[in-house]
């Protein structure tokens, strides 16, 4: 009689939720009808593998205490949690009808009906008991597959089961705080592999026999690994040719401009191939002279494969955002092809370009304002501009760098001492030393004596830019080598011109492929936080040495590689080769303090083409080599042993 | 005997009757209306607006802070600032979303990529900082820029907007478990690894900005911004760099829900931003508008194949008004849109979602971004902030950062109340999420509140 009653309620309740649901039009899950599109075949997709399905303390439906997970009996498990008296018609219910139409269908095919196990739990161990919930599941234990209905001894033993997967419950009171029957809920249920994964989560817009069945195929389908498809094996062998085809952005713009323009993107995959830099760094090329380090300077392999590190680490700067490499984007000539100007922590604007890290080695005078003189003090302006790396101070990063554990130990390996200001601009400058590049078309060319190397309009580019072109007198080249650099300081005018010219409100910005406008910026670069940031004015070496005579001064940037390191100037004001050429070839811009180097120097458009060609040829060819060799270092990123308020451990203060 | 025959009565009755219903508007899974179709729902009356606000250097503690304001009006701290919790840093705070059973609130990051998970069930008026997800680059690996978290059932999936290898605008999705725990990254597709999408126009671009789901279709939705470099950077400089101003998205991505695979790409130039699908069931479609052309495109399905068609044109897109926040009415028959640059709010009317015609305007306030209506669309909410470094300070007066609460109702909007950010040394004021005792069946008095916790 008792359990007549109990089929009594069961029935009245799922009738009165339906015939509420026909009145209102309450909205009936999709589990309830045909699938509204095709599910995904099984096989064809990867289950992602979320957390080890919580164990716990429950009671079967004949009463025995049992942990849950003694049930999943390496089956693959659907398991739901509900309540008996649950009137929701798309809670409880839709769960039971699904679970329902997934056993028809796997008893179907026993094969697969006997791999799968479904467990329905009770949230209410106070009203579910092991009868109650032995009558709710009364009649689904026919064919091959299990239904186990199960609940727990107290809420004690319930709780944690239900939070280990997330399953939140509220109990429903009336205003009186008196509790009125209902449990409010999100429906869940749990996809399981054998290994007590779970695979999936469904809710209510999503709970469907077809999606599940085709999960529970993709879990036990042969072609998948355990509902894993692999992504197929990259070769190890990764063949470095000569050359610099991978130097350009991943995400490629040429002939944006034009309504023809088609995307060029590739994959951020980063697969790379160590190179020995030690041999570069020590080694000769075809067209530059043997590195001569600064007195003191020994280099060794631990030193440049820890600058290496530290050159892509981007836990180095103050926000754990900025690397080196990230203004020195090995793919882009170890420059910036994306930016005119560089940005900075926080988005903070730097007035110039970033200028290439390739061949510094042989430098003397640093940015290009030349107020630095080795490589090794250079290091540390970048790290410490509060536009760039905005590291507080020498001794925040030392402490740093002694806190991050992957740097356990490496300078004490490669400099006998712990981190320190000398040895950590060492390492920086070690790695830069082993980027060298030359041997190029040019090099072969004119050192190596290959007749065919360049081009015959490179040739005649090679004869303006020692001749009518003069451009050799600050780029130079000598006998055994060329840097292409006097290294010296020269007013061309184009800081003069940013500096002295009035603005026009209007630009052309372009907004979309093909797609430039006209637009008045000026009430966008009003903004007085960025104003000494974002000015145009730039005065060169005369910010370093105060003196009239020095205002608009640059240094000369060294020609090689320069094809794969646009944009070009102190400003990355030219876009292109052809502009810089076109620059020189109007005089530059006429100002009292121009450098007399400069002046009109009447290319034709085919002489200028000339000269466009022959920088074409001054592209190392071990350019790839180096990408590569950077693509295998692992960007250095914050963990969660790292140094950071959160985790507890901060650099000493 | 009769027991079990009256119990496949039982089983029969239910089935058959299950059986003949009609699918109808899943609207009873939501709130506001721009909220995960998988989300629990408020069914009255918000009683909080929290806003994800940015630090400012001179302004208050100068850090990323979640702000909370009273906004029911039968609470005694109605047009409120009723506290804040500050996190540290200023980290690009931007936006953020729920987890699917609405107890904690994931606040995303744009530059320093960290995600602070907020506890907003324990004690809805004073939201606690519960986890940091702070190597989200590290285990996604190398995606920078988390921006939309959004729930599905039991994890958030987030879209990134950058990488760590150049700070473009190449970048993914990123799936995360409800407890932090990384799960997959769905990279986005490229031309060089289209992963089976089908590229229909010219663009495979791989860029990322928002992410919604139809699941009645099976069906993801993402749309394309610009990378760190671009959003990092001031505004200024930004659109006086061509270089710089190639390098925004131009293309939507329609996946496949359950397998997490890119189906179609979609040539939508001039950077596609907020997604919002529509709620009828019938009505297998969503809108995107481009922050740079200023076009409301329609992401629709037909014949069951997915399609991309610009159905409306917002304001002068010479004078380039660039369209932010829209938010979709719970009838699916209007669509608000912002626009930044001259400080509109627009409503269009979507009856006919092939012909988006403008209805209604409002001239809101220098900045306008953001906006929130109630399921019920009776109140809208907006903030002023876009980027930090997008921003303006300048102009005749110093650049307002607020927060305004709307009425809405006979098609026009009566301010209630607003609250200036910048004097009460907040910050700016980003993206907002509701709140509400009633999730939770709790209420301030309630007697049972302790035992109902979790």
């Amino acid at each position: 009689m008792e359990r007549l009653k109990l089929y009594l309620s069961l029935f009245f309740v799922m009738f009165c939720a339906i015939s509420f649901a026909q009145r209102t039009e309450y909205n009936i899950a999709p589990g309830y009808n045909q699938l509204n599109f095709k599910a995904p075949d099984p096989g064809s997709y990867t289950l992602e593998k979320y957390n080890l399905a919580p164990d716990g303390n429950i009671v079967d439906s004949d009463g025995k205490q049992k942990s849950l997970h003694d049930l999943f009996d390496n089956k693959v498990v659907l398991l739901n949690f509900m309540y008996s008296t649950c009137t929701d018609v798309n809670g409880c219910p839709l769960a039971t009808a699904v679970f329902h139409k997934v056993r028809n269908l796997l008893n179907k095919d026993p094969n697969l009906g006997k791999q799968v196990s479904l467990i329905s739990m009770s949230f209410d161990p106070e009203n579910d008991s092991p009868e109650v919930m032995k009558l709710y599941g009364y009649g689904t234990n026919s064919g091959v597959v299990d239904w186990n209905f199960l609940t727990t001894t107290s809420p004690a033993e319930l709780n944690p089961i239900l939070d280990g997967y997330g399953q939140r419950i509220l109990k429903e009171y009336d205003e009186e705080g008196n509790y009125i029957g209902s449990i409010s809920h999100i429906l869940r249920v749990f996809l399981i592999d054998k290994n007590k994964t779970v695979r999936n989560i469904y809710s209510v817009s999503y709970l469907h026999s077809d999606v599940l069945i085709n999960d529970i195929k993709t879990l036990v389908d042969p072609r998948t690994k355990n509902g894993t498809i692999e992504s197929s094996s990259i070769s190890e062998d990764i063949v470095v040719a000569s050359g610099a085809s991978l130097a350009k952005p991943g995400d490629y713009k040429e002939g944006y401009l034009s309504k023809d323009y088609t995307t060029n993107a590739e994959p951020l995959e980063r697969i790379g191939k160590a190179t020995d830099l030690y041999a570069i760094a020590t080694g000769k090329q075809l067209g530059l002279p043997k590195l001569k380090f600064p007195e003191g300077t020994f280099l060794t392999k631990e030193k440049i494969a820890l600058g290496r590190k530290m050159f892509y680490d981007r836990r180095l700067s103050h926000t754990d955002t900025i690397s080196c490499a990230i203004c020195h984007v090995p793919e882009m000539g170890f420059a910036h092809n994306e930016l005119r100007t560089a940005v900075g922590t926080e988005g903070r604007s730097v007035p110039r370009n970033a200028p290439t890290v390739l061949n510094v080695g042989y430098l003397t005078r640093f940015f290009h304002d030349a107020r630095e003189s080795s490589l090794e003090d250079q290091a540390w302006g970048p790290i410490l501009n509060h536009n760039e790396m905005a590291i507080p101070s020498p001794g925040y990063l030392i402490n740093k760098i002694k806190a991050i554990p992957d740097y356990n130990n490496l300078f004490e390996k490669a400099y006998g001492s712990k981190p320190n200001m000398d040895n950590i601009s060492r390492a920086f400058a070690a790695y830069q030393y082993s980027l060298l590049s030359a041997n190029s078309a040019f090099d072969r060319w004119y050192y190596g004596k290959e007749k065919y190397a360049i081009s015959s309009d490179a040739k005649k580019g090679f004869e303006i830019f020692t001749g009518k072109g003069a451009c050799v007198s600050c780029h130079l080249i000598n006998e055994e080598y060329a840097l292409f650099t006097d290294e010296k300081l020269h007013n061309t005018g184009i800081g003069y011109e940013a500096s002295m010219y009035v603005e026009p409100p209007v630009k052309k910005v372009i907004l979309a492929p093909g797609l430039e406008i006209d637009v008045d910026t000026s009430s966008y670069a009003d903004d007085s936080r960025f104003k000494d940031e974002i000015s145009p004015n730039d005065l060169g070496l005369y910010t370093i040495t105060q003196d009239p005579n020095d205002r608009w001064k640059f240094r000369t940037p060294p020609l090689r590689n320069v094809s794969i390191t646009a944009p070009y100037m102190h400003n990355g004001a030219l876009s292109t080769l052809r502009e810089v050429v076109e620059f020189y070839n109007k005089g530059g811009v006429k100002n009292e303090v121009l450098s007399p180097m400069i002046f009109p120097l009447n290319l034709t458009e085919q002489e200028v083409g000339y000269l466009v060609e022959f920088l074409k040829t001054l592209t190392g060819s071990n350019i790839d080599e180096l990408i590569l060799d950077a693509r295998d270092v692992p960007i250095g990123e914050i963990s969660l042993n790292d140094p950071n308020w959160f985790h507890e451990n901060k650099p000493r203060y | 005997m009769k027991i079990r025959r009256l119990m496949s009565t039982v089983y029969g009755m239910l089935m058959s009757s299950f059986l003949a219903l009609v699918l109808v508007p899943s609207h009873v899974f939501s709130d506001e209306t721009c909220m995960s179709p998988y989300m629990a729902k408020i069914v009255g009356q918000e009683d909080y607006v929290y806003v994800w606000t940015l630090g400012q250097v001179g302004v208050g503690d100068e850090q990323d802070k979640l702000v909370t304001i009273a906004v029911n009006p039968a609470s005694p701290h109605y047009g409120n600032v009723i506290g804040h919790t500050s996190v540290g840093g200023r980290n690009e705070a931007h936006h953020s979303g729920f987890t699917d059973d609405r107890h904690y609130l994931w606040a995303a990051t744009l530059d320093t990529s960290k995600i602070f998970i907020f506890d907003v069930h324990t004690n809805p008026s004073k939201p606690k900082l519960h986890k940091v997800i702070t190597d989200f680059v590290k285990a996604s690996g190398g995606i920078v820029g988390p921006h939309t978290t959004y729930a599905l059932p039991g994890r958030m999936m987030i879209s990134g907007l950058s990488n760590n290898q150049d700070f473009g605008g190449r970048t993914a999705l990123v799936e995360y478990t409800n407890d932090g725990t990384y799960v997959a990254t769905h990279d986005m597709p490229v031309d060089g690894n289209l992963r089976g999408a089908v590229k229909t126009g010219q663009l495979a671009d791989g860029y990322g900005y928002d992410v919604r789901a139809l699941p009645r279709r099976n069906v993801m939705i993402t749309s394309s911004f610009t990378g760190w470099n671009n959003y990092m950077m001031n505004l200024g400089k930004l659109m006086g760099d061509s270089e710089a101003m190639k390098r925004f998205g131009n293309t939507v991505v329609v996946w496949d829900l359950h397998s997490r695979k890119p189906k179609k790409i979609f040539d939508v130039p001039g950077a596609p931003l907020e997604i919002r699908c529509a709620w009828g069931s019938q009505n297998n479609y969503c809108f995107t508008t481009t922050a740079l052309t200023s076009q409301i495109w329609l992401i629709y399905e037909k014949d069951n194949e997915w399609h991309a068609e610009s159905v409306g044109t917002i304001g002068d897109p010479a004078k380039i008004p660039l369209p932010v926040d829209i938010s979709i009415t719970a009838d699916d028959k209007h669509l608000w849109v912002n626009t930044w640059n001259d400080g509109m709010t627009r409503v269009f009317d979507i009856s006919d979602p092939h012909n988006a015609k403008e209805v209604y305007t409002e001239r809101i306030g220098d900045q306008i971004n953001m906006l929130s209506q109630s399921w019920d669309g009776k109140r809208v909410y907006f903030t002023s902030s876009l980027l930090a470094n997008w921003d303006k300070a300048d102009g005749p007066d110093k650049m307002p950062q607020y927060f305004k609460a709307y009425d809405y109702a006979g098609g026009k909007l009566s301010k209630k109340f607003e609250i200036d950010f910048l004097k009460e040394k907040l910050g700016l004021p980003h993206q907002m999420r509701f709140g509400a005792y009633s999730l939770y069946a709790k209420t301030p008095s309630n007697k049972n509140l302790a035992e109902l916790s979790q």
